[in-house]
């Protein structure tokens, strides 16, 4: 009875440890996207909008997907889950520039990098955070993802958050990759 | 301070004040010492705390974005503090994204509450929270000061406490110790004043044994005159009584009639004598100084001696070459003399040798003296005999031959006459008497003539005899009338004064003690309502005399004889004339 039970305490310790090694590379190393689609939403955190574009309050922040998608259902669950200030985040796609009223952050990628340049200097007048991808072309919005050294990071051009009215936290400048400084 | 004086007040206090003080202050070492950790304890907290909340707001993007190289430099940013153990920051789900463990102690792996224990760090969880969503947690451990720096620190607290009580010991057992000393000094002062009183009751109780003492000897002393004088007296009395009784007796023949009166005289002389003595020994007998030389009065009185000791005693005198005078009474003198040479013959009794001699001294500071010195070769005196020789009653002689009075008029008279008596003697040795008399500087005056041969007839006056006593009195009176005076008879000063302002008088004859007015304020008031009437005073003894004289007037002392009354009438009335 005792060799048994002790047979078995050694089989679930096994298991347990082969569970662990197989789920800890799928969490280390996620695709890109899923990172980006994971970080997205996150960005709201630490901008302060012009006060007349903040939600009125149970009206959710709204994440616009302006051209190509490339994240599909990973962006809606990593926005599902987050919650600024009580603010729900809301993700809206749309192909032109046109029906971006109402966004806080858009995504921007043409299908080619002129389109994402025309997107762009559609967002222009507008308080927008715009992010660009750094794999759709040289074009930036406010924030740039880039992969440096194997790991998705950003640019931040917080001169181009001022010309927006945008505020961009300290801490959210502090990590990123690099910063084009606000003048002044 | 003053509450450890006000406990030691209380005697059986103190030492149960001391042990409560020094337990209180123990007690609020420990309390202090406890205190102190965990006050300690909670800043430590709370700094660790804030450690964790610095951390949590530096990492806050860095875990936001999951990025682990940016947690790690702000985690490495806190771990400079050495006194930070472990730091762990967690993802929401509770993943660690960065942390730090110093001496192998890591953060655990996976974040979950409560807390684990961890060996005496303080530890603090702190949630990561972005915009009101928690994005994860730091989790901070921190070891506590060093224990050998906090025990250092205690230890001086420790020490500062034990040194305050160590203070108050030794306070306390000062102040017992004073108290103690303090009890010991008021006990001594208790027995010592006790012992005072006890020694003022002796004291007391010795000066009532000793005046009862000398009561005692009065009484005795008192005994022996009255057996002395009545002795004495009684035999002198019965020879006057005899004579008197015989000279009554008609057809009494011329020379037994001159024999018994002569007896008469001569009994009264010795009882004269023997009052005289008295009253030397009393100090009562005023003095008649005269100044005179020493070595003439021994001259005039070696016949006198020769009789008086009889031819068994050979008299042999050494006289110095410059004896100086003296100031004294002639009569005392020469008894004195007389006291210390009979003395001499008693100690004689089978003959020998008495040397009378003067010397000039210088006696300490009282300048020049004559000594006068008699010696014997006779028994000598013992010791005690020699204490007791001046006492007065004292006598080595049988009952009736000595009234003990010789040798105490000779003291009185020296002591009287500002002068001193000695006596050196052993048994067998024979004896000196040293009279000290200081020198006079007058020169000696020619003595007065003696009356001597009998009355001498001068002018006859009227006189005022003043006199209380009635058989005195009519004695004087007789007396005067046989002198062939005119006597005025007056019983006291104020009817003498009476008469005297009425009536002329030659001379007043005036007792000295008499009730009322005195014969001396009589004189006084006469000298000054009658200036230049003479005033004989005459008295047994008077203190007033004695102390300050008669103011230069002629005294005749009682008993006085005819002769001397005479001479002293015919004086005055001789100046007046």
């Amino acid at each position: 009875m005792r060799a048994a039970g002790r047979l078995g305490a050694a089989l679930a310790l096994g298991l347990a440890l082969a569970l662990a090694l197989a789920i800890g590379p799928a969490r280390a190393q996620p695709s890109e996207d899923a990172v980006k689609a994971a970080f997205l939403p996150r960005f709201a955190r630490y901008v302060t909008w012009p006060p007349a574009s903040v939600p009125v309050p149970a009206a959710p922040f709204h994440l616009c997907v302006v051209g190509h998608d490339p994240f599909g259902g990973a962006l809606d669950r990593a926005a599902g889950s987050e919650l600024i200030d009580g603010h729900r985040v809301a993700v809206r796609r749309m192909a032109t520039a046109s029906q971006s009223a109402g966004c806080h952050v858009a995504f921007v990628r043409g299908a080619q990098p002129q389109d994402t340049a025309r997107l762009l200097a559609a967002l222009r007048q507008r308080p927008i955070l715009t992010i660009t991808d750094a794999r759709a072309g040289p074009q930036r919005g406010i924030i740039h993802f880039a992969v440096v050294g194997g790991r998705v990071r950003f640019f931040i051009d917080d001169a181009a958050a001022a010309e927006r009215g945008l505020s961009i936290s300290s801490r959210l400048l502090a990590i990123a990759a690099g910063v084009r400084q606000r003048r002044g | 301070m003053s509450l450890l004086r006000t406990l030691s007040a209380q005697r059986r206090g103190a030492p149960l004040a001391i042990v409560a003080m020094v337990g209180l202050l123990l007690i609020a070492g420990i309390g202090i010492i406890l205190q102190n950790e965990a006050a300690y304890r909670d800043r430590q907290a709370q700094e660790t705390r804030v450690h964790a909340e610095i951390l949590s707001a530096s990492v806050t993007a860095a875990l936001d974005f999951r990025d682990a190289h940016a947690v790690q430099e702000a985690v490495d940013a806190i771990r400079v503090n050495r006194q930070v153990r472990a730091i762990g920051v967690y993802d929401a789900a509770g993943a660690l994204i960065g942390g730090y463990g110093r001496d192998g102690a890591g953060p655990a792996p996976r974040f979950a509450e409560p807390l684990p224990p961890t060996g005496g760090a303080v530890t603090s969880a702190v949630p990561v929270i972005i915009r009101g969503e928690r994005i994860g947690t730091v989790y901070l451990a921190s070891d506590p000061e060093p224990l050998s720096r906090r025990i250092t620190r205690y230890i001086i607290i420790g020490l500062l406490m034990l040194m305050a009580a160590l203070v108050v010991v030794v306070l306390g057992v000062g102040q017992n110790a004073l108290r103690r000393v303090n009890r010991q000094l008021e006990e001594r002062a208790d027995a010592l004043a006790r012992a005072n009183a006890e020694l003022k009751v002796q004291i007391g109780e010795r000066a009532k044994a000793e005046d009862q003492l000398r009561q005692a000897q009065k009484m005795q002393a008192l005994g022996q005159l009255t057996g002395g004088i009545a002795h004495d007296f009684n035999n002198l009395l019965t020879v006057i009584q005899g004579s008197a009784d015989m000279l009554r007796r008609p057809g009494l023949a011329e020379d037994k009639r001159l024999r018994f009166a002569e007896a008469v005289v001569q009994a009264s002389s010795r009882a004269a004598a023997l009052t005289g003595q008295l009253l030397a020994f009393a100090r009562r007998q005023p003095l008649q100084p005269e100044v005179m030389e020493v070595n003439e009065l021994i001259d005039d009185m070696t016949d006198l001696l020769d009789r008086t000791l009889g031819e068994r005693i050979e008299i042999r005198t050494l006289l110095a070459d410059e004896a100086c005078t003296v100031e004294a009474d002639r009569t005392q003198l020469e008894s004195a003399l007389l006291n210390i040479a009979v003395n001499a013959r008693d100690a004689m009794p089978g003959g020998g040798i008495l040397t009378i001699g003067t010397a000039s001294v210088h006696h300490g500071d009282q300048g020049a003296m004559v000594a006068l010195s008699v010696t014997d070769s006779g028994v000598g005196m013992d010791e005690d005999t020699l204490g007791r020789a001046f006492e007065p009653f004292f006598t080595t002689k049988l009952t009736g031959k000595g009234t003990g009075l010789g040798l105490s008029q000779v003291y009185g008279f020296a002591s009287q006459s500002g002068g001193e008596v000695r006596i050196d003697s052993a048994p067998g040795e024979g004896t000196t008497v040293t009279l000290l008399l200081p020198c006079s500087g007058a020169s000696s005056a020619a003595r007065a003539e003696d009356g001597g041969a009998g009355p001498a007839r001068g002018r006859a006056g009227r006189i005022l005899l003043v006199e209380d006593n009635e058989e005195v009195g009519a004695f004087a009176e007789d007396l005067l009338s046989e002198l062939g005076h005119d006597i005025a008879r007056a019983r006291s000063g104020e009817e003498a004064l009476e008469r005297a302002l009425a009536e002329p008088f030659d001379a007043v004859f005036s007792d000295v003690v008499m009730p009322g007015m005195s014969g001396l304020d009589l004189a006084d008031r006469l000298a000054q309502e009658r200036p230049g009437l003479p005033v004989i005073l005459t008295t047994g003894y008077s203190d007033k005399i004695t102390r300050s004289g008669a103011g230069g007037r002629p005294i005749i002392l009682k008993p006085y004889r005819l002769e001397t009354l005479a001479t002293a009438i015919d004086q005055v009335l001789k100046d007046r004339t």
